[in-house]
C-alpha cells in the first residue's frame, strides 16, 4: 500500500499519548477557579491580557510556549503580552523538566489580585510535547473562562487517496497526528460516540454499503448493520443511538440503530432522498436533509420520528447539518450566488448568518464547547479542511495543500 | 499455403493495431481515476478499435469475433442527468434503448449500473442522489422489457468522477449512470 508521506510526517501513535499523559494536582492553593475573567456567553467579548513565559529545556519550553498560545490565540478570547512589558492581567509561568519523560509545573497567577490561582503539576512518561502543551493550554482556558477547552479533541475527516480509495483518518483538532483508521475501499458518512471512544462509519466493500463501528484502542471494525442497497452513518446519541439513511426499502430514509441491542427503526417515511440524520447532543432531537420539497433542505423532528419540519427555507440547496452542544445553533452547508457556503441559524429557524463568503464550502461540524466550526474548503485549490470561530472569524488550515481533505468531523470531549 | 501465410500476417497486424489503439486507454487523463474500474475506457478511441478489426475482418474472413463484453462497451453509452435531478431525459432515451437491445440480445449477460454526481454537494447527498439515478435507470431499461434480475445498481456519488474542472461541461459529464456489463 501507498502510504501519503505528507500525513505521515505528522504521524504518532495517539491512544499511547493518551494513555502516558499523567495528570498529578500536587498544591491546590487557592483552585476554584473562582473568577471568571472572560464571560464567553456575553456579547461583545473583550480579549484578556495574557503573558506566558517558562523556564527550563530552550527548545522545548519554546514549542510548549508556541503550541499554547496557538491554541489560545483560534479561541480569538486572548491577547498574548510579552514576560518584560506590563499590561498582563494574568501570568501563566511553566517549569518545564525534561529529566525524566516531559513534565511541567504549570502556576497561573493573576496580577491584578496578586494571588496565585492556579498550581498543577503535569506529568508525561514520553516527550509528547504537543499533548502536554494542549492540556496546559486547557488549564489555562478553563482558568480565564471557567469552561472546559477543546485543546485535547480531535477531527474524524476522509483523504483521498492516490489509488482512488477515500480513507478515514483520525488528526488532533489543529491538524497534528494525523492516524489512519480505514484504508478500505470508499468510506463516506462517519461519526464519533459521544463517549468518543468509537468511529462509526460507512463504508463501499464490494458494491454494498456497509455501517461499521471500529474500537479506537483496537484495530478490527466490526460491522453494525448491512442490507441491500446504500446505508449511510449520521450521528450518534447520549443513550447509544446512531442515526443513519438506508435505502433498503427504497427510497433513502431515516433510521436508527442500538449500538448494543442492534434493535432498528424506521423514522421517516417519504417518497424523495433523506440523508444525514444528526442527533442533538441531549439525543431529543433529530436534523437531517431532505428534498421532500423539491430541493435539499434541513430538517428537524423529535428523535422518535415525530413533528418532521423545515428549517430552511433561503436558497435552493441546503445540506450537512451539525448542531452546537447547547442545541442552540444549527450550521449547515449551502448554495448561495452558485457557490456553497457554510451557514448558522438557530435550531427555531431565526438569526440566519452566512459565515464563509470565498470558494465553495461544506461539512460544517461544530467542536464540542460549540465556539468553533471545523468545515471543508476549496478555497485554496484543492478541498482541505479549515476550523473557524462561530462568528466566521479566524479562519484557518489545519490539513497539509498536498492532500485533499474534506468531510471533517469533531469529536466529543476525550479523556 | 500462402493464404494461411496471409491470414497469420494480417492477424498479426491487427494484434498490433489493437494494442496500438488500447494502450493509450490505459492512461486515463486523471490519474486518480486509474484504479477505478477497468470498464471505464473511452468510448470514441474504443469506436477506432473496432472499425479497425471490422475492416480487417472483411480483408481475412478471420474469426476475430469481438466478444460481447467488448461490444458492450462501445454500445453503452453514459446516461447524463440534470444537476440535483434523477429523472431520464427525454434526449438520453436512445442510449438506454441500445442498452436493452444488447441486454435482450445476449441473455447470458447483466448490467451493473452505477449512478454517479458531479463534486458539488455533501457526499452522502451526492451518494443517494446517485443511488437515484441508478435506480431510474434501471426502471427504464426494466420498462424496455430488461428483467430486473439482471441489472445490478450501485452508486459512487462523487466518489469517482471522470474531471474536475469546476466547469458546467466537467460537471455534466460527471453527473451520469454509467453501464458495466456484468456475467
Amino acid at each position: 500500500m501507498k502510504k501519503n508521506s505528507a500525513v505521515n510526517h505528522f504521524k504518532l501513535n495517539y491512544s499511547v499519548i493518551i494513555c502516558s499523559l499523567l495528570v498529578i494536582i500536587f498544591v491546590t492553593a487557592g483552585f476554584s477557579y473562582a473568577k471568571i475573567y472572560i464571560d464567553i456567553a456575553s456579547p461583545g467579548i473583550r480579549k484578556l491580557p495574557i503573558t506566558i513565559k517558562s523556564r527550563g529545556p530552550s527548545k522545548t519550553k519554546k514549542e510548549l510556549e508556541w503550541i499554547i498560545k496557538r491554541d489560545l490565540d483560534t479561541t480569538g478570547m486572548f491577547e498574548f503580552v510579552d514576560p518584560d512589558v506590563p499590561g498582563g492581567e494574568i501570568v501563566a509561568d511553566m517549569l518545564v523538566s525534561t529529566a525524566d519523560g516531559l513534565s511541567v509545573i504549570l502556576s497561573v497567577n493573576d496580577l491584578i489580585e496578586g494571588e496565585e490561582v492556579l498550581k498543577i503539576r503535569l506529568s508525561s512518561s514520553k516527550m509528547n510535547t504537543r499533548s502536554m502543551a494542549h492540556s496546559i493550554a486547557n488549564h489555562i482556558y478553563k482558568v480565564a473562562t471557567g469552561k472546559k477547552g477543546i485543546f485535547r479533541t480531535k477531527i474524524s475527516y476522509l483523504v483521498n487517496s492516490s489509488s482512488g480509495r477515500k480513507n478515514l483518518r483520525v488528526m488532533d483538532w489543529d491538524g497534528f497526528n494525523s492516524t489512519k483508521i480505514v484504508s478500505r475501499g470508499l468510506t463516506s458518512g462517519h461519526s464519533w460516540s459521544q463517549d468518543g471512544q468509537h468511529l462509526l462509519y460507512s463504508s463501499e466493500r464490494k458494491r454494498k454499503w456497509k455501517i461499521f463501528v471500529r474500537n479506537l484502542k483496537q484495530p478490527r471494525e466490526t460491522v453494525l448493520f448491512s442490507s441491500k442497497g446504500l446505508n449511510l452513518v449520521g450521528g450518534t446519541s447520549p443513550d447509544d443511538l446512531v442515526s443513519f439513511s438506508s435505502s433498503k426499502d427504497g427510497s433513502s430514509e431515516i433510521y436508527v440503530i442500538n449500538l448494543r441491542s442492534k434493535g432498528l427503526k424506521k423514522l421517516t417515511r417519504s417518497f424523495g432522498i433523506d440523508v444525514s440524520p444528526v442527533f442533538s447532543h441531549d439525543g431529543k432531537k433529530i436534523a437531517f436533509v431532505s428534498d421532500r420539497g423539491g430541493t435539499p433542505q434541513i430538517y428537524t423532528m423529535d428523535a422518535n420520528g415525530r413533528g418532521a419540519a423545515r428549517l430552511t427555507f433561503e436558497g435552493p440547496y441546503n445540506q450537512s447539518p451539525s448542531w452546537s452542544s447547547n442545541g442552540k445553533w444549527i450550521t449547515y452547508a449551502g448554495r448561495k450566488n452558485g457557490k456553497i457556503h457554510i451557514f448558522v441559524v438557530k435550531s427555531d429557524g431565526k438569526d440566519l448568518r452566512q459565515l464563509t463568503f470565498e470558494g465553495n464550502n461544506e461539512s460544517p461540524s461544530f467542536s464540542p464547547d460549540g465556539f468553533l466550526i471545523a468545515f471543508e474548503s476549496d478555497r485554496e485549490g484543492a478541498r482541505g479542511i479549515y476550523i473557524m470561530r462561530l462568528n466566521g472569524e479566524g479562519k484557518k488550515r489545519i490539513t497539509p495543500k498536498n492532500i485533499k481533505a474534506t468531510a471533517p468531523r469533531w469529536s466529543p470531549y476525550l479523556k | 499455403m500462402k493464404k494461411v501465410i496471409i491470414l497469420v500476417l494480417l492477424i498479426f497486424a491487427i494484434g498490433c493495431t489493437k494494442t496500438k489503439y488500447v494502450k493509450p486507454t490505459e492512461k486515463p487523463a486523471e490519474p486518480a481515476e486509474e484504479t477505478i474500474v477497468e470498464e471505464t475506457m473511452k468510448p470514441e478511441v474504443e469506436e477506432e478499435v473496432i472499425e479497425e478489426v471490422d475492416i480487417a475482418r472483411e480483408e481475412t474472413v478471420a474469426e476475430e469475433e469481438l466478444s460481447p463484453e467488448e461490444k458492450a462497451k462501445s454500445i453503452f453509452k453514459d446516461v447524463l442527468f440534470d444537476y440535483d435531478k434523477y429523472s431520464i431525459r427525454p434526449g438520453e432515451r436512445p442510449k438506454l434503448d441500445a442498452v436493452s437491445s444488447f441486454l435482450n440480445e445476449n441473455m447470458g449477460l447483466n448490467v451493473i449500473v452505477e449512478g454517479h454526481c458531479d463534486e458539488r454537494g455533501t457526499n452522502e447527498y451526492n451518494l443517494a442522489l446517485g443511488e437515484k439515478r441508478a435506480k431510474s435507470t434501471k426502471k427504464y431499461l426494466v420498462s424496455l422489457g430488461v428483467s430486473p434480475s439482471r441489472i445490478i445498481i450501485v452508486t459512487y456519488g462523487e466518489e469517482k468522477t471522470l474531471c474536475s474542472e469546476r466547469s458546467e461541461s466537467c460537471w455534466q459529464s460527471n453527473r451520469r449512470a454509467h453501464f458495466v456489463v456484468a456475467k
